[in-house]
């Protein structure tokens, strides 16, 4: 196949096809999680916990993933995980491509919901929206759970990233 | 004695800021008010069983709207055993109007009272929709968490409410007291 060939047989295949990041949600437990966070160490890291029937998080989303365009430059990175349960997760991933969200992009699936929720701070309920701001270092470093404003989460972020130096 | 005054000032500035919740596992609930939805006052002292369930419900949460037909067997199944339920809207963006229609559209049997200002939520330490509390004869709160362990019923492995009620009921301890309440954010109103 020559070159030409090759950039037509792209041409045909839907945008989805050439991402390298894998489609759809990656499942994850306290381990994965863990995994995650520490995967991320040497960038300030918002993870996104959110729901597909939580209206104040889907309200959210777009402010974050604007956070995320401010900060690109400046070794930030924005991580979502679904809350919702198996037969929303379609509606999840719908929602998640619509904005461009990130990839990979999570979705909760501990054995033990309330042994996940206590792994990530003991005094969060599991009330949604819920982020949580790791340093570089991979410590948490700020929450916000429930509606929040754009400015603080914006202002934390600001205060991890100076003092990452 | 100017030292003295400073840290006073520090201390009641200090107590302003921390959450208003009294009532946690093992401690005595004491009165707390409510309104009717017709304006009227209620108070737990009035509306409490040998043994009471508190429950933070809403009308638009999903995730409470899935748990009315279980809300409905709950107070079905206990209400004959002397449960007393005390349903309670705290979301300042549900008006009283709204939760009545509500719960006439649901076919809810139990009356649903509003808690204004999210006082009582506040007091509960409630953050979501929906979030229970057990309250035994002696008014120490006993449990509190979710009614069971997933949103859609068929995936449920654990009964936590009806356990705890079962336990209660029985001069027992609950087999969980605390389990972590999952649904949608109590909505509560702007502080002033």
């Amino acid at each position: 196949m020559t070159r030409r060939h090759c950039l037509a047989a792209l041409g045909a295949l839907p945008l989805s096809a050439l991402r390298a990041e894998p489609a759809g949600l990656t499942p994850l437990d306290e381990q994965a999680f863990r995994q995650m966070v520490a995967a991320n160490r040497g960038k300030v890291l918002l993870v996104d916990f959110w729901a597909t029937w939580c209206a104040p998080c889907r309200e959210e989303m777009p402010k974050l993933l604007s956070l995320r365009v401010t900060h690109a430059k400046q070794n930030f990175s924005l991580v979502t995980i679904s809350c919702d349960e198996p037969e929303q997760e379609r509606g999840a991933e719908a929602f998640l491509e619509k904005q461009s969200a990130p990839f990979p992009r999570y979705i909760k699936r501990p054995k033990d919901d309330d042994a996940f929720i206590n792994s990530i701070d003991p005094k969060w309920s599991g009330a949604l929206p819920a982020l949580f701001l790791f340093d570089r270092s991979g410590h948490l470093e700020a929450k916000f759970i429930g509606e929040s404003a754009t400015a603080s989460i914006d202002a934390a972020i600001k205060k991890a990233i100076a003092e990452a130096g | 004695m100017k030292h003295w005054l400073t840290a006073l000032i520090l201390i009641l500035g200090a107590g302003l800021l921390l959450p208003a919740q009294q009532f946690t596992v093992g401690s005595t609930v004491t009165d707390f008010e409510l309104k009717q939805l017709d304006g009227k006052p209620a108070s737990f002292s009035t509306l409490k069983g040998n043994v009471t369930v508190v429950i933070f419900i809403s009308v638009q949460c999903p995730v409470s709207n899935s748990y009315n037909q279980r809300m409905i067997a709950l107070y079905r199944d206990y209400s004959p055993k002397g449960v007393k339920f005390i349903f309670v809207n705290a979301n300042h963006t549900e008006p009283a109007a709204a939760v009545e229609e509500h719960a006439r559209q649901h076919n809810f049997e139990f009356a649903v009272f509003k808690d204004e200002n999210n006082v009582v939520a506040d007091e509960f330490g409630a953050t979501v929709t929906p979030e229970t509390y057990v309250i035994d004869s002696s008014g120490t709160l006993r449990y509190h968490g979710s009614i069971d362990n997933s949103q859609n019923e068929s995936r449920v492995t654990s009964l936590r409410l009806r356990e705890a009620l079962d336990a209660v009921l029985a001069g027992k301890q609950p087999p969980q007291t605390e389990t972590k309440a999952f649904g949608c954010s109590i909505k509560r109103a702007p502080r002033t």
